[in-house]
């Protein structure tokens, strides 16, 4: 008889994901909306997200180390299965939200920064092949494709700091706090949907073996991640100041006025390349996840097809809705926030209510 | 017996070849790749003002077919509209060029730009993606077209050797104020709301002018303002557009004036200012160092200071200078720091070889004179800046950053209010 293994992944790769996709994700329209709303303040905002999410990480983490149940089996043993389904099924919207408008933005993003010209939307198209692939992979494939970005994002990133540390004027963020508060918290808010770690989280419960010393790793990835990102931030504002909201795609703004570009060209273009195979693993990785929850919501264990199906329905939203990214943004800021703060803040921390041992 | 089909592995190899048709499509832009050959890129921009339309000057480098090496053509390319975008339309259309500024590393302002409110004239330059904000951004004299019309001994291409007294080396040294788009926007939609730019002058080869400390802006003129009559770029047509001139090789836009057949010399040791978009004068070449020393990172700067009776041109090394605003008991208080170590560069008295070697110690009186040319220098420009309520060093910014609750009740008037006290300490490098 054939026994079902649960696909694993490794506390290392976790820490990997959480330091190199968290800050992957942040770089390039989300520096230009808080210069936009939050101006020298722009850090605050980010500051307080990472601050609740690091919190929720932690947790979750340290759930880790007293249940090794996934976090549907939680959920199973407490509520019973039709609602862990409901459940999931809830999670596959999350992770579909949390993928779409970054799919827009690298959309865009390639679009504009590696062409010259204007590209038809085919060129974007491999994308999806490639995420229809990798939704079709169970957690072991998530885990080697942390363990090959790593490096990548290491080198690229610290070249792209490199690159730019010259030209920022740190004192452009002075002075602190002048922003109104209810600015700020509206950011906040409605930059939740960059934040979906503590959902990975949550996902790759009970699929790793909890060591004494992982929360914490694990914690600490995170605030690497946070503290890159704010450094990102900082130089970005610190190099355009009052010009910062109107850059987009910040990560291939910072780089341009390294003095060698003069001379030999946009050599940081290669780091932004190689830089983007990142970005689409970090998008991807919200692929699976939505995968695996459907599959699991579903019941139905084909996740080729599942994959096919939603990644064609990514497709066909981009193809349609794609010219209207500023509309779906206002979406997100407005109205979709309340649904992300629901699933990346408040049903974390009830997972410490679920019964986490069978009586 | 017939074989199985293995669903895994046919799904595999399916997945290969779309990935590499997709692959293809990518790096051959969907089979739309560009014939260099057929294609022009914008180096630089020539913008001027007629009545209600901007006249855009593209200099184009039109890429020849060539096996030994002079393979780049350059031509200028008029296009007229009420915005630049719509002259760039219409240089886009005479060149086949997708209408983005991704090479453009100059735009040069006529002098019929002053009248405009500037950011209003380079919005354009500022919007999505239409152009990296590196290119530099110099105003000039007489019609921008024009200059870039002259032909120049040091390069090819005319915005080349623009760019050479444009450099990081001519910043370095504060012989000029190079901005980009960038530092403009940034020191413009900042609390100063101010910005400058370097001017560019022309002169003919080989020439000085007489009476000056080296400090002289060139020699004799380059004719702009005759070359402005004849240049041939007349505006055509009610429709605004401008059929502009194509002139190969670096040449000229109908070149009616004899400057414009000879090579030139161009300096940028004078500085544009701006107030809130708007020009409000021209500083000299004294005020501009003294700009410069302020705003950029000198590594070695050449100044000129007298003693009772011999002229002497000192090198300034590790020269670190900045303003500090202070409030203090309700007053604003500007402390300018300059520190350098001089050496002398020379001295306009008979060499004495054996006393050369003493030179390595700058005298006192020495040090002491150039402490007094450079407090004249910063003086002159708060002066002006006074004058012209110019906060081109950022004063009324650093008020908000660090002085911030005095911000609201200073803002107005803190340059004629403030009190300015200098902190100049030239020692000797040995």
């Amino acid at each position: 008889m054939k026994t079902k293994t649960i696909s694993k992944i490794s506390v290392r790769q976790i820490c990997f994901i959480m330091l190199a996709y968290t800050v992957v994700g942040k770089l390039l329209s989300y520096p230009t909306m808080l210069s936009y709303f939050c101006e020298r303040d722009l850090l605050v905002p980010a500051l307080i997200d990472f601050l609740i999410e690091g919190i929720i990480v932690w947790s979750i983490a340290f759930l880790c180390s007293r249940t090794d149940k996934t976090f549907f089996g939680l959920l199973e043993g407490t509520f019973g299965n039709v609602f862990a389904r409901i459940i999931y099924g809830l999670f596959a919207v999350l992770f579909l939200f949390a993928v779409l408008l970054p799919i827009c933005e690298q959309e865009l993003y390639v679009h504009t920064i590696f062409y010259d010209t204007v590209p038809s939307l085919v060129v974007f198209m491999p994308f999806f092949v490639f995420a229809i692939y990798a939704g079709s992979k169970r957690f072991e494939n998530i885990g080697r494709c942390a363990d090959l970005c790593l490096p990548i994002f290491v080198i690229t990133m610290f070249v792209i700091f490199i690159m730019s540390f010259g030209e920022a004027q740190w004192d452009n963020l002075l002075p602190i706090l002048k922003t109104p508060a209810d600015k700020i918290f509206f950011m906040a808010a409605g930059s939740i949907f960059r934040y979906v770690e503590p959902c990975w989280l949550l996902m790759f419960m009970g699929r790793f073996k909890y060591k004494k010393g992982d929360a914490a790793k694990i914690t600490i990835s995170y605030a690497a991640g946070a503290i890159i990102v704010l450094l990102f931030l900082a130089t970005f504002y610190g190099i355009y100041g009052g010009l910062a909201s109107s850059r987009t795609f910040a990560v291939s703004r910072t780089s341009l006025y390294f003095s060698a570009i003069e001379t030999i060209g946009r050599v940081d273009l290669i780091m932004l390349y190689v830089l983007e195979t990142v970005m689409v693993f970090a998008l991807v990785l919200n692929v699976q996840l939505a995968v695996y929850c459907i599959a699991k919501c579903s019941g139905w264990d084909n996740r080729a097809v599942i994959s096919l199906i939603v990644n064609v329905a990514l497709a066909v939203v981009l193809i349609t809705c794609g010219g209207f990214y500023n509309e779906i943004y206002k979406l997100y800021m407005n109205w979709l926030w309340i649904f992300f703060v629901i699933f990346t803040v408040l049903v974390p921390c009830l997972a410490w209510a679920l019964k986490r041992r069978q009586r | 017996m017939k074989k199985k089909w293995n669903y895994t592995r046919a799904s595999v190899v399916i997945y290969w070849l779309i990935f590499l048709v997709l692959l293809g499509l990518f790096f051959t832009n969907d089979f739309g790749l560009v014939d260099i050959h057929k294609t022009a890129i914008i180096t630089a921009v020539g913008i001027d003002v007629a009545e209600e339309e901007v006249q855009v000057t593209a200099e184009v480098a039109v890429p020849q077919p060539s096996q030994n090496g002079e393979n780049i053509k350059y031509a200028l390319v008029q296009g007229s509209g009420i915005t630049i975008a719509d002259a760039l339309n219409e240089i886009n259309a005479k060149t086949g060029f997708f209408p983005k500024l991704q090479f453009c590393r100059l735009i040069l302002m006529g002098e019929s730009c002053r009248e405009k409110e500037l950011f209003g004239l380079l919005a354009c330059f500022y919007r999505k993606d239409f152009s990296e904000l590196t290119a530099l951004v110099a105003a000039c004299e007489g019609k921008a077209s024009d200059m870039l019309a002259l032909k120049s001994e040091t390069s090819d291409m005319t915005s080349d050797a623009i760019r050479k007294i444009l450099s990081d080396e001519i910043e370095k040294s504060a012989n000029g104020t190079p901005m980009s788009l960038k530092d403009i926007a940034v020191t413009q939609y900042s609390k100063s709301a101010a910005c400058y730019m370097p001017f560019v002058e022309v002169n003919e080869p080989g020439t000085s002018e007489n009476g000056g400390n080296g400090d002289n802006v060139g020699g004799e003129g380059g004719n702009q303002g005759e070359s402005q009559d004849g240049s041939g770029s007349s505006q055509g047509g009610s429709s605004g557009s401008q059929s502009g001139s194509q002139g190969g090789e670096g040449g000229g836009s109908g070149g009616g004036s004899g400057s414009q057949d000879k090579a030139m010399e161009f300096t940028a040791r004078r500085t544009a200012i701006y107030s809130n978009g708007m020009f409000t004068g021209i500083l000299d070449d004294q005020q501009s160092f003294a700009l410069a020393a302020i705003r950029n990172n000198i590594r070695l700067a050449v100044l000129q200071c007298d003693t009772k009776d011999v002229h002497y041109t000192l090198g300034l090394k590790n020269v670190n200078c900045g303003v500090d605003l202070k409030v203090n008991a309700g007053a604003p208080e500007l402390t300018l720091k300059f520190k350098a170590k001089a050496r002398i560069n020379g001295a306009k008295k008979r060499l004495v070889p054996e006393q050369i070697i003493f030179d390595d110690v700058v005298p006192e009186e020495v040090l002491s004179a150039a402490e007094a040319a450079l407090e004249k220098r910063f003086n002159d420009l708060f002066d002006t800046l006074k004058e012209k309520d110019c906060d081109l060093v950022g004063i009324r910014e650093q008020l908000y950053k660090y002085e911030n609750k005095y911000f609201d009740a200073f803002k107005d008037d803190i340059l004629s209010r403030m009190q300015i006290k200098y902190e100049i300490e030239v020692n000797s490098a040995n």
